[in-house]
């Protein structure tokens, strides 16, 4: 049975991936390490896990796999140190802030000959999966056109710090749907022009709190693109991902996590939108899990991870040039 | 006050409806199709004719209604100022900027009054989002996205399916949008756009245009012309202390009806129950200006650079660049 640790849990996703790991059957869930202890020691108190405070002590435990959940910028550190201590890697997104970070990760994972996977959920959500499947059946023939929103709400903390995160919620929520995008039609991004702006949280970030794309892809296809941190506190969930595939032989819309029940407390005197889908997190660090056991890459590899980036560098290119910029791939 | 139609077809006959309804009477309709001319003149006891000149002339009437193909508007327009009438023109105002730069000059120099039918700025539910904007609900707004569009317009042979005579959703549907972004938020810096207009193998054209607004918002436009049925629009204006959002597809009356395969409908008229029409209400808008009770809501002015932002967009999706407005 695979032992993993987390490293950090500076990203909330952490927390999601620790209950996921207790969940299931063929993991065990052994250590933390995070650079600040207080949170690291809570977070393996609430998870049963061991806290282990000195980063060398961590990666000479006895485990199988690491998830890092650090800050994006101390993503490439923490990669290359777990994985030249022999652990599989699977890494929050964006698994870089920039290319050469990214590649510096790819490398040294194949160097250590441990597999690294970039963490994307949505590959597991049921709603996308089965778009994919319909998609890939041929069934509405050729993508022509895609518009896709990646809508939050304000994360605040080290999300909002340019240092921390590389970026605002272009850095945040572009990944994901330039990774489903790829993994749906099977190809890549080549082209992106991008706006952003900073007028709805401007008093609280320094970052771009929404990010407008206009995407192209190999053999044509047009695609726009909303990251955002635009939901406000008052809204009944925390975002969406949302895709309009416009093909050869009709339309196909996907909302992903809108499988909901509508609540109405007046405990909580707003609308609360509960979720009845699956949890596409479980399927992710099962993935994880499974790859470790089978030897084999996860599903969302490093690569992926490398090739999401790049479009969201050359986002923030366009952003500083005003023009349309190539994607190099 | 008496009405001349010029171009009977889908809208002609709607506005025909609306103007009646202001009481206005409908005393000749004119349109290249003499069939056309005859059903529409017929409901109105008006005069059926192929002569848009002779129409427009007639000493008893005041107004002029236009409603032709886009590339027409303009000349129609020209020629109403010229005859001395008052012009309803429906949207877009002219294919190209110089074309309705030539038309407000005449109708400048003949002294009448010119309406562009820019409706959305009408719909209940778009005075209901202004309303809240204004009053401060959601904050500063911050970043808006529209959407509009359905199943391509027109029958096989119908204008609406030559790109160079519609110029597609992006000019003919989007302008909507377009006009009141710049009525709501001020005037657009910079427009981007990818337009699919697809021939084959099926007439499908799906626009997704960026402006940044001078203000610093940011809006995304999408219109589709690629559904297989339907149509639909959505709005969503984020606000630093809120957002709001409308969809029409969650409505208070729904009703569908099987279409017949291989063409659209000729045109396509958002609609919902309502206790006075959105399209009545420009025209009361419009009447009541040439009665000298108030300015109208729409400007000639207004509807140029309503043609000039979708001309741009569609400047940005030939040349694959931004275009600086």
């Amino acid at each position: 049975m695979p032992k993993i640790g987390i490293m950090s849990f500076a990203h909330m996703h952490a927390y999601s991936y620790g209950a996921c790991l207790n969940a299931l059957p063929e993991a065990e869930f052994v250590a933390v390490w995070d650079d600040k202890p207080r949170r690291g020691r809570a977070a393996a108190r609430q998870f049963g896990a061991t806290f282990v405070s000195k980063l060398e002590k961590f990666l000479d435990l006895d485990l199988d796999g690491v998830i890092i959940c650090s800050e994006n910028v101390k993503h490439r550190e923490m990669t290359t140190l777990a994985a030249q201590a022999g652990k599989w890697v699977l890494c929050e997104k964006p698994l870089a802030t920039n290319v050469a970070d990214a590649h510096a990760m790819i490398k040294a994972c194949e160097k250590a000959k441990v597999g690294l996977g970039t963490a994307f959920p949505c590959r597991f959500a049921a709603p996308l999966r089965v778009a994919r499947d319909r998609i890939v059946s041929g069934e509405f023939g050729a993508v022509y056109a895609a518009a896709c929103t990646n809508n939050g709400s304000n994360p605040g903390g080290w999300f909002a710090e340019d240092m921390l995160s590389g970026g605002g919620a272009t850095m945040d929520h572009t990944v994901h749907v330039v990774d489903v995008l790829r993994w749906i039609t099977g190809k890549e991004f080549r082209k992106v022009y991008c706006e952003a702006g900073n007028v709805l949280h401007r008093d609280t970030l320094e970052t771009d709190d929404v990010g407008l794309l206009q995407l192209e892809m190999e053999g044509g296809a047009q695609v726009s693109h909303v990251a955002s941190w635009s939901r406000p506190k008052s809204f009944p969930t925390w975002g969406d991902v949302t895709i309009e595939f416009i093909c050869e032989k009709g339309v196909l819309n996907v909302d992903a996590f809108n499988q909901r029940v509508d609540v109405y407390s007046d405990a909580a005197m707003k609308a609360e939108w509960v979720s009845w889908g699956g949890n596409p997190d479980l399927g992710l660090v099962r993935d994880f899990v499974r790859a470790i056991m089978e030897k084999r890459p996860p599903c969302a590899t490093g690569l992926d991870g490398l090739r999401a980036t790049e479009v969201t560098v050359a986002a923030y290119e366009s952003l500083k040039s005003g023009n349309v910029v190539k994607i190099r791939a | 006050m008496n009405l001349a139609i010029i171009g009977c077809g889908g809208i002609g006959r709607m506005h025909a409806e609306m103007a009646a309804r202001c009481g206005l009477k409908i005393v000749a309709c004119a349109d290249k199709d003499p069939d056309a001319a005859k059903a529409l003149a017929r409901r109105y006891n008006a005069l059926a004719t192929t002569d848009a000149d002779g129409a427009i002339r007639r000493p008893d009437v005041d107004i002029v209604l236009v409603t032709t193909p886009t590339p027409r508007h303009a000349g129609v327009v020209i020629d109403a100022a010229k005859a001395g009438k008052h012009i309803f023109c429906e949207k877009p105002f002219a294919s190209t900027v110089q074309q309705g730069r030539t038309a407000i000059a005449a109708v400048k120099k003949a002294r009448v009054k010119l309406f562009v039918g820019h409706v959305v700025r009408y719909f209940h539910e778009f005075e209901t989002l202004r309303a809240q904007i204004q009053a401060g609900k959601i904050g500063e707004p911050g970043y808006v996205k529209m959407y509009r569009g359905g199943i391509y317009p027109g029958g096989p042979s119908s204008w609406f399916r030559d790109y160079a005579q519609s110029g597609g959703v992006t000019f003919d549907c989007m302008i909507h949008d377009l006009d009141w972004l710049r009525y709501m938020f001020g005037e657009p810096d910079r427009i981007f756009c990818q337009a699919l207009r697809r021939s084959e193998p099926e007439k499908l054209d799906y626009s997704q245009v960026t402006l940044k607004m001078r203000n610093g918002m940011l809006a995304l436009v999408i219109g589709t012309w690629a559904h297989p049925a339907g149509f639909q629009v959505k709005v969503e204006v984020c606000g630093s202390a809120g957002m709001l959002q409308f969809d029409s597809n969650i409505s208070s009356l729904s009703a569908m009806k099987r279409e017949v395969k291989g063409a659209g409908p000729t045109m396509i008229v958002p609609s919902s129950a309502e206790d006075v029409s959105p399209y009545e209400l420009e025209w009361r808008d419009f009447i009541g200006w040439i009665e000298g009770k108030h300015e109208p809501r729409v400007t000639p002015e207004d509807a140029l650079r309503a043609v000039e932002i979708a001309l741009a967009a569609l400047k940005s999706a030939d040349t694959g660049r931004p275009v600086e407005l």
